[in-house]
C-alpha cells in the first residue's frame, strides 16, 4: 500500500477533480501537497482538449446545437483537461445555478453560461453572480425577459435569493418583490423572435443563434426599493453587493461547497470556517475553496470515500483512469448517454435546484448502469490508462501474490479503500487463478487479462462509487 | 500583379432538414455532368434517432429539391462520419468517410457500386480519409488526415502512390484536409494544422506553398476545404477564420468572403408557413453588434446567421460559381465570379 502523503493527494484529486491516473500522481506527489492545492487553483490558460481537432470530426460539436453533442464536449473537457479544478468547479456551479436546455432548446447558450464557471468560477462570488445575472441563458430560463417595469416577473429575483445566494428564512417576500424590480430591464436582444424560436424544438431554418445580454433602460424601475433593510434606487449590481455582503450568503456558498466537496453529511464547524473565510475575502472562492483543501477536516480519514460519485465524476473519472476518449472518438457520445441514464444530464439539470445528491444517486436501475459503463471502460486492455496500469504492475515484480495482485490494482485505480469484506472477494478472485504471473512469455497476456477483469471487479465495488 | 477578378454574392441554398428538403451539417458538395448537386451531410452526433440524418441531397442551382438517398450506419452504402464526395468520368459518386475508412461508389441514383478501403498506416491503407478529389484519368487522390499524407489511388482503390509525413516543413503535414487540382493536374493541399496550403506536382514533388498562421489578410486558421479555377487562383476555407479566401497564383488575395447569406428560398416558404415568426424575425436584429471575449469570429458567427459557419468545402463550376458549403448553418453560399 502506498503511503498517507500518496493516499492523501489522491483524495483531493478525486474531490478537486475526477481522479488522477497513476502518471498524474506521480507529478503532484512531486510537486506536494500545498504547491498542487496551488497548481489546482490557477487554471492553466492553454486550452484543455485540442478543441480544433474536436471541432473538425465531431461536426455536431463545433455548433453545439443539439444536448447530446454538447454534454459530449464537456465530458472531453472533464477527461483531458489539465486543469481539472477549472471543470470541477464549473459543474459545482453548474448544479447551482441550474439551467436546463428542455426549457431553453439552445444547447450552445447552457454551455456558453458554462464558460461563466471557468472564468469566474474561483473568483469573487460577487462577479459570478453579476455574470450569471446577465448570462442569456440565464434570464431566458427564469424569465427575467419577461420581467418589466410595470409588470415584474419575480422568478430569477425569487430564485437568486432562494436557490442562489442565500436560502430560505433570510428575506422577506418585499425583499424578493424589490430584489425582481431592481432587476427589471435585463434583457436578451431580439426577446421576441428568440422566445419563438426556443418554443420549437424542431424547426430553426439555420440553426440556432447565440443570444446577447441586453439592458433596456426604458424597461428599467428607476424608483425607491427597500431590499434587506437598506434603501435606494436599487439597479441589479446595487442588490448583489447586499446580497454578498450578508453573512447568510457567506454561509449559504460555504455549505453548498462544502457539501460538494468535502461531506454530504453537514460539520457546522467546517461550514463555518469557510464561511468566515467567504467573509474575510469578500467572497473570493479561491480563497474559500484553499481554506477548504488546507483544513484538518477535508484531509481527515472520516470524510474521504463518504461522498457518492456523482454520474459525471462517475463517467469522467473511469475514462480517465482507463485513458479512453483521449482523443476525437464517436464512442464520446455514448458515455455521455451513459451518464444520463445514472440520472445526470449534465447541461439539463431536472429543475432549477439542481441535482439532488448523495445516495440519491444512486438506486438499482443506475447502479446497474454505473458498473456496465465503468467496466466497458476499463475491460479493454488496450486502452492507454490500463496499459499503463499493466505496465506498472509488471515493472514492479515478475510474480505477484493474489493478494499483492488485487492491493496493486486497488492503488493504480486511484487508491480505492475497500472495506474487509469487498477485499475478501477481490482476493478469493484473485486466488482461484493463482499468483499472477509474468515471468514466462506465454503467461502474459493472460495475465493482462486478469488485470483488466480485476479492475471491472474493482469498478463495480461499492467502494469505487464513493469520492 | 493586378486582376480584374470580382465576385458577387448570388444567392443560398439550403434549410436544417433531416430528412427530405434540406441540409443537416453538410460537408461536400459535388456536381454531376449536368450541373446537378450532391450534397454530403454529415450530421451527428451519432446516436440512433438521428442517423437517419446522414444522406446525400440531391437539387439544382436554382433550388428545385430532387431527392436523397442513404443513410447513417456502419453497413454497406451506409454513413457515418462521411466527409467528402466527388464524381468520376462517367457520373459515379464516390463517398469518403473518415470512421468507416472507407470510399462507397453510388450510381447517380444513389446505387451502391461498391466500396474499398482499409483502416491503417501501411501502404493503401487510410486512417481519416478527410477530402479526395478525381483526375482526368479517374484516378483518386486522397488526403490521409491522420496518416499525415496524400494518397493517390485508382478508382477502385488499387494503389498508385503517396506522399507526406508528420510535420511542418515543405511536403509535410499535420492533419491535412482539403485537396485539389488544378488545369495541369498539379495537386493543393490544404495542410490544417500547419495553417497553410501545399502545392504539389502530380507526383508529389512539392513546389509551392501559401499561407502562415494568423487572421490577417492571406493567414490561414485551419484551412479546410480548397478549390482551383482554370486561371490557377486558389479558393480556401479558411474555417477557422470563418472565410474563404481567394489567392492569384503569386499568393495575392483577390477577395474574402465572411458571408452574405439572405434567405433560401425554402427558407422563405417556412416562414411564409410560419407567418408570427417570419414577422418577429422582420422586426429583430438579425446583425447584431457582438464582442466575443475569445474565438472572436467563430463566436460571431454563432451570433449573425448571414455570416459563414464552420465553412468545410468549396467547389466551383464551368459558369463561375463559387459554392461554399457553409457547414453549422445547413446552406450553400453561392458567390458568381465576374470579369
Amino acid at each position: 500500500m502506498m503511503d498517507d502523503q500518496w493516499a492523501l493527494t489522491t483524495h483531493l484529486l478525486r474531490r478537486a477533480g475526477f481522479g488522477a491516473t497513476p502518471q498524474e500522481l506521480d507529478e503532484y506527489l512531486e510537486l506536494g501537497y500545498d504547491a498542487t492545492v496551488e497548481k489546482l487553483l490557477h487554471p492553466s490558460q492553454d486550452l484543455p482538449v485540442d478543441e480544433d481537432v474536436v471541432r473538425r470530426y465531431h461536426i455536431d460539436q463545433n455548433s453545439l446545437m443539439l444536448i447530446e453533442s454538447s454534454q459530449a464536449y464537456w465530458l472531453y473537457r472533464m477527461i483531458n483537461t489539465t486543469s481539472p479544478l477549472q471543470e470541477k468547479i464549473a459543474l459545482f456551479w453548474h448544479g447551482l445555478f441550474a439551467t436546463a436546455y428542455g426549457k431553453l432548446n439552445h444547447a450552445k447558450g447552457v454551455v456558453n453560461q458554462t464558460n461563466i464557471f471557468r472564468r469566474s468560477g474561483l473568483g469573487y462570488f460577487r462577479t459570478l453572480l453579476l455574470e450569471v445575472a446577465r448570462d442569456p441563458a440565464m434570464i431566458f430560463w427564469l424569465d427575467n425577459k419577461d420581467n418589466h417595469k410595470d409588470a415584474p416577473n419575480e422568478n430569477f429575483g425569487r430564485e437568486l435569493l432562494e436557490l442562489f445566494s442565500m436560502g430560505i428564512g433570510n428575506y422577506t417576500e418585499e425583499d424578493v418583490k424589490s430584489c425582481a424590480r431592481a432587476f427589471t430591464g435585463w434583457t436578451i436582444a431580439n426577446a421576441d423572435y428568440m422566445s419563438i424560436r426556443a418554443s420549437r424544438d424542431s424547426i430553426w431554418p439555420h440553426g440556432r443563434l447565440d443570444w446577447q445580454f441586453l439592458y433596456d433602460p426604458e424597461d428599467h424601475d428607476e424608483t425607491d426599493k427597500t431590499f434587506l433593510g437598506h434603501t435606494g434606487r436599487f439597479n441589479g449590481e446595487d442588490v448583489i453587493d447586499i446580497i454578498c455582503a450578508q453573512p447568510a450568503c457567506a454561509w449559504f456558498v460555504a455549505s453548498k461547497l462544502y457539501n460538494f466537496f468535502v461531506s454530504d453529511t453537514p460539520d457546522e464547524g467546517a461550514i463555518q470556517t469557510l464561511a468566515d473565510e467567504f467573509q474575510r475575502s469578500n467572497g473570493n472562492i479561491e480563497s474559500v475553496m484553499r481554506t477548504m483543501f488546507l483544513s484538518g477536516f477535508f484531509q481527515s480519514e472520516k470524510v474521504r470515500f463518504a461522498r457518492v460519485k456523482s454520474p459525471a465524476e462517475m463517467v469522467a473519472g473511469t475514462a480517465r483512469l482507463a485513458g479512453s476518449h483521449r482523443s476525437t472518438d464517436w464512442s464520446i457520445v455514448g458515455l455521455a448517454m451513459d451518464a444520463n441514464f445514472m440520472g445526470q444530464e449534465i447541461l439539463n439539470p431536472p429543475s432549477v435546484e439542481g441535482w439532488h445528491t448523495g445516495i440519491e444517486w444512486i438506486d438499482t436501475g443506475s447502479l446497474v448502469e454505473r458498473i456496465n459503463s465503468a467496466a466497458q471502460e476499463v475491460g479493454n486492455p488496450g486502452h492507454p490508462g490500463i496499459k499503463e496500469i499493466i505496465r506498472r504492475i509488471r515493472e514492479g515484480q515478475d510474480v505477484l501474490s493474489p493478494q499483492e495482485f488485487v492491493d496493486r490494482c486497488l492503488d493504480l485505480a486511484g487508491g480505492v479503500k475497500v472495506g474487509e469484506a469487498t477485499g475478501q472477494h477481490l482476493t478469493g478472485y484473485a486466488a482461484a487463478q493463482g499468483d499472477l504471473r509474468f515471468d514466462r512469455d506465454e503467461l502474459v497476456a493472460c495475465s493482462e487479462e486478469r488485470i483488466a477483469n480485476m479492475l471491472q471487479l474493482i469498478v463495480a465495488t461499492r467502494e469505487y462509487q464513493l469520492a | 500583379m493586378t486582376t480584374t477578378t470580382s465576385f458577387n454574392y448570388s444567392h443560398t441554398i439550403g434549410f436544417l432538414a433531416n430528412q427530405g428538403r434540406g441540409f443537416n451539417n453538410p460537408v461536400d458538395v459535388a456536381l454531376d455532368s449536368q450541373g446537378v448537386l450532391y450534397v454530403l451531410n454529415r450530421a451527428g452526433p451519432e446516436v440512433a434517432i438521428r442517423l437517419p440524418y446522414k444522406r446525400v441531397v440531391t437539387c439544382t442551382v436554382d433550388e428545385e429539391y430532387l431527392g436523397e438517398f442513404g443513410t447513417g450506419g456502419t453497413g454497406d452504402g451506409e454513413f457515418w462520419w462521411p466527409s467528402s464526395v466527388a464524381f468520376d468520368s462517367e457520373d459515379r459518386l464516390y463517398v469518403a468517410d473518415e470512421a468507416l475508412q472507407r470510399v462507397s461508389i453510388f450510381s447517380k441514383s444513389g446505387e451502391l457500386l461498391g466500396q474499398w478501403g482499409e483502416h491503417g498506416s501501411r501502404d493503401g491503407q487510410i486512417d481519416r480519409p478527410s477530402a479526395m478529389v478525381i483526375d482526368s484519368e479517374d484516378n483518386l487522390y486522397l488526403s490521409d488526415s491522420l496518416n499525415n499524407r496524400v494518397q493517390k489511388f485508382t478508382k477502385d482503390g488499387q494503389f498508385l502512390g503517396k506522399w507526406g509525413e508528420e510535420g511542418a516543413g515543405p511536403g509535410q503535414f499535420n492533419m491535412p484536409w482539403g485537396i485539389a487540382l488544378d488545369s495541369d493536374g498539379d495537386v493543393y493541399v490544404s495542410d490544417w494544422r500547419n495553417d497553410r496550403v501545399q502545392k504539389f506536382d502530380p507526383s508529389g514533388r512539392y513546389l509551392d506553398q501559401w499561407g502562415s498562421s494568423g487572421d490577417a489578410e492571406g493567414q490561414f486558421n485551419r484551412p479546410s476545404g480548397i478549390a482551383v479555377d482554370p486561371d490557377g487562383n486558389i479558393y480556401v476555407c479558411d474555417w477557422g477564420n470563418e472565410r474563404v479566401q481567394v489567392l492569384s497564383t503569386s499568393g495575392q488575395v483577390l477577395d474574402s468572403f465572411r458571408g452574405d447569406s439572405v434567405t433560401s428560398t425554402w427558407t422563405t416558404a417556412y416562414f411564409e408557413a410560419n407567418p408570427d415568426e417570419g414577422a418577429a424575425r422582420l422586426a429583430a436584429d438579425l446583425e447584431p453588434q457582438v464582442s466575443p471575449r475569445s474565438d472572436i469570429q467563430r463566436e460571431t458567427s454563432a451570433n449573425v446567421e448571414k455570416l459563414l459557419w464552420g465553412p468545410t468545402s468549396v467547389k466551383l463550376d464551368d459558369q463561375g460559381r463559387v459554392y461554399i458549403v457553409d457547414s453549422l448553418r445547413h446552406r450553400l453560399q453561392i458567390y458568381q465570379r465576374g470579369s
